[in-house]
């Protein structure tokens, strides 16, 4: 029997159309997979000899309808699952780093050039004084520019917030671990929360450092010990002698809770306690070996 | 197919991507869309008003819009989610494309959508390209043609682009195609070769 969208075909040749409702194609095509040993291709002309269709004009019309619904409904489920969003969030977030500073460097020349006997050497400028110094120059397009720069600083903040919120939603167990936004960092760098999971945590380690991976591994140079996850107070904060210990175990927990985010989705708690029992005691430097 | 000089063009409703309008037709640019630079190197090639035509790797819709331009229908087959917005937008405006998502490397997924058509033009970035164009086979009519365009560079990026070019021939011809042209799409699209083929 050869299966079609419409309906089916016997091989004695009898044709069995399914329905002409659009919504009723829709529900079978969603999970039609034909015989493919012997297969023959439709022809609309049979479609149509069946009594189905009119024509094959009314054939392709009512086919464009189901694979177009068809394809809708494949795109927002794919849309819905959560990571996709945050991906989008993390990476118009790194592109507000991006342009705020582009923006605070210019717009320091600028304010050089009005203030010639100005020097950042000895001060401790931060990004915010910066700013703040330039909302300072009355009558001058620059304090302006300056207004717009705090206020997008603003929204990166917030931006900030709502990353960290939607990843605890989207990944509960790499967020108590490491904390939304580098859990959110660290999916959207590899791609999603179902690439993540299917990482070895020795890869999540150093993602994040790949060039300085790739000219280890072209030979000469040290390997990089930590990448994303370095942003973690628990790596960045730790003893230098353990640092490299710690990412490796932070890793290693990470790997395990990716898998449960993305085939459980929901926080488990004894998991958790352990992992960070586990962390802390490499973090004070009692640790031996991850087992 | 249509050219006002050397320009190729085609017919249709323009305003898709953003292309060129020449006297009333679609300037289709050899830069952008891989089948216009093989038909600027290719004389052979053609497309017929009442052919079908099944387009593995449909992307934005950009060359499948100028393919229906030109033939009875499209089965336009992409399988990302980003791309295939775009394609379904394209599809509302021109009644003979039938956009599908679905996997080009299983054509199980759309077997029971396409009939059988005159061409098969298959642009995907996939190692295994013509391993998937053999695949395909089943809904090419005899005589008909096959285009792949490969992207060597997404088959293997440490072999070098002529032996990928060379391997991908082999396995076309050990399947029964019969290879009419090959070229590399020079200079238009770099490490791209074409190979047009008969099913016979």
């Amino acid at each position: 029997m050869q299966r079609y969208w419409f309906g089916d075909i016997t091989d004695g040749g009898e044709c069995i159309p399914f329905s002409r409702e659009t919504n009723e194609l829709i529900e079978r095509c969603r999970s039609l997979e034909p015989e493919m040993d012997n297969f023959v291709p439709v022809e609309p002309e049979t479609a149509v000899e069946c009594g189905v269709f009119s024509s094959r004009e009314d054939y392709i019309a009512e086919l464009r309808k189901v694979t177009a619904a068809l394809a809708r409904e494949k795109i927002s489920e794919y849309y819905s699952s959560g990571d996709i969003e945050l991906i989008q969030m993390v990476r118009m977030l790194n592109e507000l780093d991006h342009v705020i500073n582009l923006l605070v460097e210019r717009g320091m020349e600028w304010y050089i050039v009005k203030n010639p006997d100005f020097s950042r050497k000895y001060k401790n400028m931060n990004q915010k004084k910066v700013i703040g110094m330039m909302r300072r120059q009355k009558r001058s397009g620059l304090s302006s520019i300056a207004a717009e720069i705090d206020a997008l600083s603003d929204k990166r903040t917030r931006l900030m917030k709502e990353i960290s919120g939607k990843a605890v939603e989207v990944a509960p167990n790499c967020s108590e671990i490491v904390g939304g936004l580098v859990a959110a960092r660290l999916i959207s760098s590899v791609g999603g929360l179902r690439e993540l999971a299917f990482l070895p945590a020795s890869a999540i380690q150093v993602t994040g450092a790949e060039s300085a991976l790739f000219t280890h591994l072209k030979g000469g140079t040290p390997s990089p010990k930590h990448g994303i996850i370095f942003q973690h107070r628990r790596v960045h904060n730790a003893d230098k002698a353990v640092r490299g210990k710690v990412a490796r175990v932070v890793a290693g927990k990470l790997g395990i809770a990716a898998r449960i985010d993305y085939f459980r989705g929901e926080a488990d708690v004894e998991f958790l306690k352990k992992a960070q029992e586990r962390i802390d005691a490499v973090f004070g430097g009692a640790g031996g070996d991850v087992e | 197919m249509i050219r006002i000089g050397s320009v190729l063009v085609s017919e249709g409703k323009g305003g898709v991507y953003g292309e060129k309008m020449l006297k009333g037709y679609r300037v289709w640019d050899p830069y952008r869309s891989k089948f216009a630079a093989l038909a600027r190197i290719y004389d052979g090639i053609d497309l017929e008003s009442g052919w079908d035509v099944l387009y593995l790797g449909a992307a934005n819709g950009t060359t499948v819009s100028h393919f229906a331009d030109y033939v009875r229908t499209v089965y336009a087959v992409e399988f990302a989610p980003r791309p295939m917005q775009d394609l379904i937008e394209v599809s509302d405006r021109r009644k003979n494309i039938v956009p599908i998502m679905a996997d080009a490397t299983r054509p199980v997924e759309y077997a029971a959508f396409v009939s059988e058509v005159d061409m098969i033009y298959q642009d995907v970035a996939q190692p295994n390209q013509a391993e998937i164009a053999v695949s395909n086979l089943p809904f090419l009519k005899k005589g008909g043609t096959l285009v792949l365009m490969l992207k060597t560079r997404s088959v293997d990026v440490c072999e070098t682009p002529e032996s990928v070019f060379e391997d991908s021939k082999t396995i076309i011809e050990s399947s029964g195609l019969e290879i009419e042209f090959s070229c590399w799409l020079k200079p238009y699209h770099k490490d791209h070769a074409c190979i047009v083929c008969r099913h016979v």
